[in-house]
């Protein structure tokens, strides 16, 4: 069987420095003001009974991507081993899977000018190596390995911790999981947000 | 309750912005146009036929624009013929670009058959208009009976494919919308009728104010005939207005009825876009027009007429950006309405656009001939008031 990668962040571990966002802008050269990799944080509840959540976000690498199937040119793909990418000589920057991608996790790129979004870090993967916010985590919260393989990490993770994912309701299969995520963090609070919130 | 304060989110912007929603537009009135005037050549009601003209020019020019704002909206618009070379038959977009093809190209053809006859005759005119008229009918002058029974064939035949293309081009961008999952307002098996029924509104809207100037313009007056004809296309478009408000009615009950995500872009419809969602699209440009068209008496005034028509086409293009949008506005991730302010870029594409396409229209209008049954053009034609000739 071939590799299935995937993602696993266990938030008990997480601290909120932000250290992933930083590394992915810099080892994929992200220009500023659009994010691969970025961490959502907020605060519940009302003093004294208050808790802090942060909600580490990429792309999920879906088995089933609404990107890939909107894309008018073929330029969204999906290799074997279920990352999804761009190909950035085809893109014609339509903005329809930025549109249909129920994660955000899309935009496009004011330098190069195509849609753009994290690649697992796919280069690095290539030769070996763990994704840039991976290998920079400062509480070991990030996990990234191969699914099909039993005795990966993300693999015993997904076998003996409970694991959510963010919008499980979507037909997209999102294939980057978290332990300990708050429901509030997973998807935005859009009652409040329209200020239809009693 | 719980109080949730997020402090830290990654900004995201609307990439659909107003040139889409302009784009939705245009095919729309094109749609909708050319359906009506295929209600004489392909549905066989007579007094259509008088019409026919006049609408099939107006449905491909706004065809032939309304790409144009899709063209400008991408990040690399150079690469638009890769559209061509890799098609994806999950993706509406991909569906799209072949229809943008076929479809003006159909219409051309049925234009081609419905003028032939009267190119023939305008040969004698000479001038530049001639020199148009023999380039146009490339070497067909026949004016036998057979060739006329031919031409009416043609149209016949072309316009019967058009109908469905019509439906399928405008129909589309429904889907475009539809098939996106993440996005609860846009999310539902009703977008592409709705998009058809506002489509046939504004079509007629348009429709009508165009027939008025060409009246005007190429026969100097609208005569009881045409008036009687105004009336009924009024009539029409009350009917257009019923189903559309009906569908729309439909959608926001269902909305409001679905998951979190339907009911809160229906609370952000009602009251963050309330204005522009019951105020314009459906008060202004929908309630009051039917209002107004639904005495015959009013059918039967210019005026009135006129204001509904008027009314509607402010309508749906208010829907058109609520829609394309207002969808955008509701974040998927984070915890903020997202804001779109359109660029002085799309601004100043959207108004030159138009500008061009009305003077391609209006110079259309004044050189094709553009005589039917019970008028003929005048002599001269009145050059006041602006209007190419």
């Amino acid at each position: 069987m071939g590799k299935r990668y995937a993602m696993v962040i266990d938030l008990r571990k997480c601290v909120g420095c932000h250290a992933c966002t930083v590394a992915c802008k810099s080892e994929n050269n992200v220009p500023l003001g659009v994010n691969r990799s970025w961490v959502e944080e907020l605060e519940t509840g009302r003093f004294p009974n208050v808790s802090r959540h942060r909600l580490p976000r990429l792309c999920n690498h879906c088995e089933n991507p609404s990107c890939l199937n909107v894309c008018p040119v073929k330029a969204t793909y999906q290799l074997e081993d279920g990352t999804v990418l761009v190909d950035y000589d085809r893109c014609i920057g339509c903005g329809y899977c930025i549109a249909a991608c129920p994660y955000d996790a899309r935009f496009i790129n004011p330098e190069r000018k195509t849609a753009e979004k994290c690649t697992y870090c796919h280069e690095r993967v290539a030769v070996g190596l763990l994704p840039a916010c991976v290998n920079t985590c400062i509480g070991g919260a990030r996990f990234f390995g191969d699914l099909n393989d039993p005795n990966s990490e993300v693999s015993k993770l997904l076998a003996t911790e409970a694991v959510t994912v963010s919008k499980p309701e979507t037909n997209n299969r999102p294939q980057t999981y978290y332990i300990g995520a708050d429901e509030k963090a997973l998807r935005p609070n859009l009652l409040k947000i329209v200020g239809g919130e009693k | 309750m719980m109080t949730t304060v997020h402090f830290f989110d990654s900004p995201h912007e609307i990439y659909w912005g107003l040139l889409i929603a302009v784009y939705f537009y245009y095919t729309g009135m094109s749609a909708g146009s050319f359906i009506l005037t295929s209600l004489g050549t392909v549905f066989g009601i007579e007094k259509y036929k008088k019409v026919s003209k006049v609408g099939v020019i107006m449905a491909i020019v706004l065809l032939l624009f309304a790409p144009l704002h899709l063209l400008l909206d991408l990040a690399q618009p150079g690469r638009a013929l890769n559209l061509f070379t890799h098609v994806h038959l999950t993706s509406a977009m991909s569906w799209g670009v072949y229809l943008l093809i076929l479809y003006p190209l159909c219409l051309m053809f049925y234009a081609w058959y419905l003028f032939r006859q009267d190119l023939v005759n305008g040969l004698n005119k000479g001038g530049f208009k001639a020199s148009l008229y023999s380039f146009l009918l490339f070497g067909k002058k026949d004016m036998s009976e057979t060739a006329k029974a031919h031409d009416k064939k043609q149209a016949k035949f072309f316009g019967t494919i058009g109908v469905p293309l019509a439906l399928a081009v405008h129909g589309y961008t429904g889907f475009i919308l539809g098939n996106v999952q993440a996005r609860a307002i846009w999310h539902t098996p009703l977008m592409p009728i709705i998009f058809l029924m506002s489509a046939m509104v504004s079509g007629t809207g348009l429709f009508i104010i165009v027939l008025m100037l060409v009246e005007k313009f190429k026969f100097g007056r609208l005569n009881d005939d045409i008036k009687s004809l105004i009336a009924d296309i009024a009539n029409l478009m009350k009917w257009f207005i019923v189903v559309d408000g009906a569908l729309m009615i439909t959608y926001f009950i269902v909305l409001w009825n679905s998951t979190e995500a339907g009911y809160a872009a229906g609370y952000y419809l009602l009251h963050g876009e309330g204005w522009s969602f019951l105020g314009l699209e459906n008060g202004l440009g929908m309630l009051v027009p039917l209002l107004i068209l639904l005495s015959k008496k009013a059918r039967q005034s210019l005026p009135a007429v006129v204001t509904a028509s008027i009314l509607t086409i402010i309508g749906v293009l208010a829907m058109r950006i609520n829609l394309v949008i207002g969808g955008q506005k509701l974040p998927l991730t984070g915890s903020k309405i997202i804001e779109y302010v359109a660029s002085g870029r799309d601004i100043g594409i959207v108004l030159g656009i138009a500008v061009v396409a009305a003077v391609v229209l209006s110079f259309l209008y004044a050189v094709l001939p553009m005589n039917r049954p019970g008028a003929q053009e005048m002599k001269s034609i009145p050059t006041t008031k602006g209007v190419a000739q």
